[in-house]
């Protein structure tokens, strides 16, 4: 299930600063097939595609805004809502399965009270489950944003927690 | 052409064409759910699949795969037959079988394939889907619990609407079809995805539950809207008009329609129709029987000083008669549209091209090269012709160039260029168009010996190209570089609409593009010429009948001054609303009073028929014979789908009644009338009902070019106030279409746009209630705030009863008004 599906919902967005969207669309408005780059790089600039700026995109780049959308959730790489400062991915591919994922997944929706393609309240985690992240050896693994944990525990979970929510939001 | 076996006979096919096409020729039927004609090759449901000897072992789909010489093909094989059980045993498994309750039921592709392969099981098994079902709006219901994933109505929807309102959201299984941010439905209406889907996934909500598909009759006429000329089927039961049917053989449009003709269709059967003849007795209009209505109307016509106002949407045959009454009651004194809605065909075509209709078809749009089009609003006038400029620039490469005072749907297209001028200032533009292209001796060869040439070269000596685009509002590049590509093109057509709502594209404007475009040498051939998009049904026809007052005749302005003066003492209206539709409420209604017997034949007791002496209940044009010429002179056979309602009778039995009472030769029927047409009517030789057969014709135009003087209208700018320019809405057509539910639905009011920059000005918020003030009254509008209009510019459409906007609006191309809220 493509994660844009719980996504309908609409709530009130944050006041969002246009002219950032502005000045990626300005670097690529002159390239055919800009839509791809277009939209990777205003998702580096929020974290996230916003409605409003996908609108934005929508007539600046005279693109229908249902051809957006339908982009925007063919790829998983695109996300419509905030994502959490830290994103935290869990593996459940076969390898990481037998060393019991499920239940480090599990442990980590009890500590942070999210389920898969969730995101916290204050936007410090974003939660999700992937199929593989390609170091098997390593197997139960963990990645927040760029750093990896291998061999993973319940414990470690509670260590990993404790560590981030040190961390600053900004 | 290449030579295949198809099915084990022998047949030929253009290299172009798919397996596909090539079999339809043939009379070989492959089942299709993804193809349709209009759209390109997607190959999405493979129930085309056919197997070719030369590939062989392998199924291929038919719709997609081009033909070559020598090819071997075998369409209905064991393993193909197979093949195409299997993909229909695959779409059912998702697809609910609510056939009883679906209003696609005997008009269902994937029950009529169901049936055909008689697939009476299902191996597999799986859960439906459980999609919400959009009802958010009241003419397209989206049931995507149904959707095979055809493509097909988002394919039409970018392909030829142009609008993009659905796409494939999601992936792999999950894949839907929906709107942006799956919301829901908000787009034009026009329903072509509704037309193409091949299951009841995208419903005609105002059909729901009406009939079932194979009980209706189904009757094909002509659209009784605008001037396009769209053929229409009409699905009829119990004499009501309960659908439009989609035929894709029909028409040059291939059976594509706009909100109107699809979803406008109740006026027919509408309860306000009127069913009894009516007559003001102590004042008030009371029913009377026909002879008594009929007594009176005679008894006027015979006392003299009889004048006559038609609507545009009467029949070739009504209009003929139409001024036989005239000519009986000893009057010279008929116009229609306003007087100046057909100036440009009547008076600039007439003086440009020496016949009062256009050198060019619609189906010259996808021939030509290079498109200009005056106006945006080309689209909201005649949606369909807009269509084939989509196709035009999308899929056939042509140039797009639009003058105009807005912005519209149609800059949006791929490589459109709009060059936004200051409202008004058309006619210096287009002249300093063809200034350009004399300075720079780009004029065609033969120009120098068309009648006028001098006095043109004269006359523009004095254009400065400079100063046009600064007091226009465009850059000087930007009108060399049109003239330049215009007069360079290979073929080159200029589009512009006429209507009520339009009083600048008159004889002036028509004659300064006639200028241009005999200048540059783009007259006489394919795909070149200038289109002058009449607003009605039959507003060509009117032009061509000759309803429109000679020299020594009154025009529509010179009429309702003669009502106002006393010196017109019967006005007979047929069908015209001037109360709502012509220029300047006030003076128009109080003409209307003062005149001593107003004769109003109409489908409803209209504004202007509430006033009448005696209201004469007429038919719609589905209830009658005739003929309409489209915008483009072609001349098509409506036929009658349901009997009259009520009491009503058609103009043309009411003209005729009238003829013979008042001591003419009473006409047989509307098909003698018409071979009198064909023997009397310039380019209609030759014509007669079964000629015209369902495709109908077009009447030749013959052209003897003249460039005639004109000179632009000098600018009215008023500081401090705003431009407000009138048009039509993309969903109505006139007046009629407040009487078609579709379209009001959709557009229940008028309404004011405005620039965003003007809505921040005045602090204006979306749905304001603004009174607008010009000076000569003033009108209170809902703000639209959109990107559309430029700072300084609002626009609003005509149509409406309520809250008219000739409230405000006199009559001139560009009126002054401040806004208040």
């Amino acid at each position: 299930m493509s994660e844009s599906v719980e996504l309908k919902t609409e709530e009130q967005e944050p006041e969002i600063d246009i002219s950032i969207a502005d000045a990626v669309i300005d670097k690529y408005i002159n390239i055919s097939g800009n839509l791809m780059p277009v939209l990777q790089g205003i998702q580096d600039e929020y974290g996230y595609i916003p409605r409003v700026v996908a609108d934005h995109i929508a007539e600046r780049l005279n693109v229908y805004p249902s051809q957006i959308y339908g982009v925007l959730t063919f790829y998983a790489q695109f996300h419509l809502k905030p994502r959490g400062r830290f994103i935290i991915r869990v593996c459940v591919g076969t390898a990481c399965h037998v060393q019991g994922a499920p239940r480090i997944v599990e442990t980590f929706f009890d500590k942070l009270g999210i389920g898969h393609a969730e995101t916290t309240p204050d936007l410090r985690y974003t939660f999700e489950k992937v199929a593989c992240l390609g170091a098997c050896g390593m197997a139960p693994l963990a990645m927040v944003n760029d750093s990896t944990y291998g061999s993973m525990t319940v414990q470690k979970v509670d260590d990993i927690v404790a560590d981030y929510n040190q961390r600053p939001l900004k | 052409m290449v030579n295949l076996t198809i099915d084990n006979r022998q047949v030929t096919a253009p290299k172009t064409a798919t397996i596909y096409e090539a079999a339809e020729m043939n009379g070989i039927k492959i089942p299709i759910l993804c193809h349709d004609k209009k759209l390109k090759p997607f190959g999405a449901c493979r129930m085309c699949l056919v197997e070719v000897e030369q590939m062989k072992g392998r199924q291929i789909p038919a719709c997609t795969t081009p033909v070559t010489e020598g090819m071997i093909i075998h369409t209905a094989t064991p393993d193909i037959i197979k093949a195409r059980k299997m993909v229909l045993e695959l779409l059912l498994l998702n697809h609910p079988i609510d056939c009883p309750v679906c209003d696609k039921g005997g008009d269902c592709d994937l029950q009529n394939l169901t049936y055909d392969y008689q697939v009476n099981g299902n191996r597999f098994t799986d859960e439906k889907f459980h999609h919400q079902i959009d009802y958010n709006n009241p003419l397209i219901e989206r049931d995507m619990n149904r959707c095979i994933l055809c493509g097909k109505c988002a394919r039409i929807c970018d392909e030829i609407v142009s609008f993009g309102a659905l796409t494939f959201i999601d992936r792999g299984i999950e894949t839907k079809i929906g709107c942006e941010f799956d919301g829901a439905l908000n787009c034009e209406f026009c329903g072509s995805c509704v037309s193409v889907c091949p299951v009841g996934s995208l419903l005609a909500r105002p059909f729901k539950f009406k009939a079932r598909f194979w009980s209706l009759t189904k009757q094909k006429t002509v659209c009784g809207y605008c001037g396009t000329g769209c053929n229409l089927t009409l699905g009829v039961k119990d004499n009501k008009v309960l659908t439009t049917i989609y035929d894709q053989e029909q028409g040059f449009h291939k059976g594509q329609l706009c909100v109107r003709g699809r979803f406008g269709y109740q006026f027919i059967n509408s309860e306000k129709r009127l069913t009894k003849p009516m007559l003001r007795k102590n004042g008030t209009l009371v029913a009377v029987g026909w002879d008594e209505a009929l007594d009176f109307v005679v008894g006027k016509l015979k006392g003299g000083n009889v004048a006559a106002l038609s609507t545009a949407r009467l029949t070739n045959e009504e209009f003929v008669l139409f001024k036989k009454v005239m000519e009986l009651s000893g009057s010279k004194d008929f116009d229609h549209s306003a007087g100046y809605a057909h100036s440009a065909l009547t008076e600039g075509f007439a003086r440009s091209f020496g016949t009062t209709a256009s050198p060019a078809t619609i189906p010259d749009i996808q021939k030509s090269n290079f498109l200009l089009v005056i106006k945006s609003d080309a689209y909201e006038t005649h949606p369909v012709a807009g269509f084939e400029i989509n196709m035009a620039v999308k899929n056939k490469g042509v140039v797009l160039n639009i003058l105009s005072d807005k912005h519209g749907k149609l800059g949006k297209l791929p490589g459109a260029k709009t060059l936004l001028h200051v409202p008004g200032s058309e006619i210096a533009l287009v002249n300093a168009l063809s200034k350009v292209i004399l300075d720079g001796k780009k004029a065609a060869g033969i120009a120098s010996s068309v009648v006028g040439y001098s006095q043109l070269e004269q006359s523009l000596s004095d254009c400065s190209v400079e100063a046009v685009a600064a007091t226009c509002g465009v850059s000087v590049n930007d009108i060399i570089e049109l003239a330049n590509d215009y007069s360079a093109a290979e073929k080159a057509l200029i589009v512009f609409p006429v209507g009520l709502a339009y009083p600048g594209h008159n004889a002036e404007l028509a004659s300064a593009i006639a200028n241009l475009a005999i200048l540059a040498g783009k007259i006489g051939s394919e795909g070149s010429g200038v289109l002058c998009m009449s607003e009605k049904n039959n507003s060509q026809g009117a032009v061509d009948m000759g309803f429109y007052p000679s020299q020594d005749g009154k025009n529509a302005q010179q009429i309702l001054d003669g009502c106002a003066s006393g010196t017109v003492k019967t006005l007979f209206i047929a069908g015209e609303n001037p109360v709502v539709s012509y220029p300047d409420r006030t003076k128009t209604a109080a003409a209307l009073d003062k005149v001593d017997c107003l004769i109003v034949s109409e489908l409803f007791l209209s504004e202007t028929a509430a006033m009448a002496d005696v209201v004469l209940p007429a038919c719609s044009f589905a209830e009658k014979e005739g003929t309409f010429t489209a915008a483009d002179r072609r001349v098509q056979h409506i036929k009658p789908a349901i009997r009259k309602i009520g009491l009503s009778r058609s103009d043309f039995e009411i003209f005729g009644v009238l003829i013979s009472r008042l001591g003419g030769e009473v006409p047989v029927s509307s098909a003698t009338v018409f071979s009198e047409i064909a023997s009397n009517t310039s380019g209609y030789a030759g014509m007669s009902y079964a000629a015209l057969g369902e495709s109908g014709a077009f009447a030749p135009v013959d052209i003897k070019p003249a460039f005639v003087d004109v000179k632009a209208p000098g600018q009215t700018r008023q500081a401090g106030k705003l431009a407000l320019l009138t048009g039509s809405s993309l969903y109505h057509c006139g007046t009629m279409s407040q009487y078609g539910e579709g379209p009001m639905h959709v557009c229940p009011e008028g309404y004011l746009e405005i620039s965003r920059k003007d809505a921040a000005n005045n602090k204006i918020s979306e749905n304001d209630l603004l009174t607008v003030t010009s000076a000569s009254g003033s009108v209170q509008l809902k703000a639209r705030i959109t990107p559309r209009m430029s700072e300084g510019v609002v626009f609003t459409p005509y149509h409406f009863s309520s809250a008219s906007v000739n409230q405000a609006w006199n009559g001139t191309e560009v009126t002054w008004v401040t806004l208040n809220k």
